[in-house]
């Protein structure tokens, strides 16, 4: 299987958890998000365009780090 | 609610809406206390610290009132992943931790501070964050997605099916426009039985990966992977104790013809609050 993955593909699925899950505070106690979602949308876009992504120092480090991690589970 | 201990007392006192520091970004809540300061390790290395109630808190850093915006994608993939790595810090060290979502932030109200506000609302939510907490402790998040060799999968179907067969010789014995329509019934009965053959296995998978999991949840087939047709995508919460079955499910779904499949995590579980 492991010749199958695509480098970034752990990466997008983690930070697709990150954006869209998690809990949200019901309350007017947050800051309005009205427009913000879009900083996913962008993002996960870009993921999904370039196999690059992982040029980025602190892209590369933590996708190493996941994939040991994943490797060891 | 009273006024905060030591080093929260001065920032608070001078708070004004729209002050630089007046906002609280939340990471997640932790069955933690005063103790859990993770330091500098925010997003912009901020420094993170519990706003405690009762044995839960929230980790925070203290940041202007207003969200995380930029058009720059390698800017947004460090804030998101220093989110991660907060949570995922508190994750590991306390093994129970509700992850609240990316940008969650609190800020001043009409006559509390943000840190006030917050505090309210963990004592106004405790039962049920408490509840949480219980529930997801010790448990970990999997993503996992099986593909299936789709290709492969229709050709020994025309091997082997009889019907397909049958059709193939007719259309040796017919005149051209009629083998035409023959060919195209033969297509679809080819893809009519890799929709019912793949839809029965989608449905054995989900089957087995659930008798490993505490809770589940069916993702979006997602198209366009390279590693053949994704026939299901899952988010799985599990048990320490689960782990070995689901690894010895995954190994033998794994070791099936025709199947590849992506592991993700162990992660904080971000889609189980």
């Amino acid at each position: 299987m492991q010749s199958t993955v695509r480098p970034n593909a752990t990466l997008v699925d983690l930070l697709d958890r990150v954006l869209d899950r998690g809990l949200v505070i019901n309350a007017d106690i947050i800051i309005s998000l009205a427009g913000v979602p879009l900083i996913g949308i962008n993002l996960r876009a870009a993921l999904a365009g370039m196999d690059t992504m992982v040029k980025y120092g602190v892209m590369r480090e933590w996708d190493e780090a996941i994939r040991a991690r994943e490797q060891e589970g | 609610m009273g006024p905060n201990n030591d080093g929260q007392v001065q920032s608070d006192a001078f708070f004004l809406k729209g002050d630089e520091q007046s906002g609280r970004y939340v990471y997640c809540i932790a069955a933690a206390g005063e103790e859990a300061n993770l330091g500098t390790i925010g997003i912009e290395g901020h420094r993170v610290y519990p706003v405690v109630h009762l044995d839960l808190c929230a980790l925070v850093h203290d940041c202007p009132p207003q969200p995380y915006q930029s058009a720059e994608t390698d800017v947004i993939a460090a804030w998101v992943l220093a989110h991660h790595r907060v949570v995922d810090t508190a994750w590991k060290r306390w093994r129970s931790v509700i992850p609240l979502t990316f940008n969650t932030i609190i800020v001043v109200g009409e006559v509390r501070s943000a840190e006030e506000n917050l505090k309210a609302w963990l004592e106004a939510e405790y039962d049920s964050l408490r509840g949480k907490t219980q529930i997801l402790a010790g448990k970990a998040e999997y993503g996992i997605k099986v593909f299936r060799d789709v290709v492969a999968l229709a050709k020994s179907i025309t091997e082997t099916s009889l019907e397909v067969k049958r059709l193939e010789e007719e259309i040796g014995s017919k005149p051209r426009g009629l083998a035409y329509m023959y060919r195209q019934k033969l297509e679809s009965t080819v893809s009519n039985e890799v929709q019912r053959r793949t839809g029965n296995e989608i449905k054995e998978l989900y089957d087995e990966l659930c008798s490993c999991a505490a809770d589940i949840r069916l993702e979006k087939v997602k198209r366009g992977e390279d590693a053949g047709q994704m026939l299901l995508n899952l988010s799985l919460l599990v048990s320490p104790e689960k782990y070995p079955e689901l690894e010895a499910r995954l190994d033998r779904i794994r070791n099936r013809d025709g199947y590849s499949l992506r592991l993700t995590g162990p992660l904080p579980p971000y889609s189980f609050c």
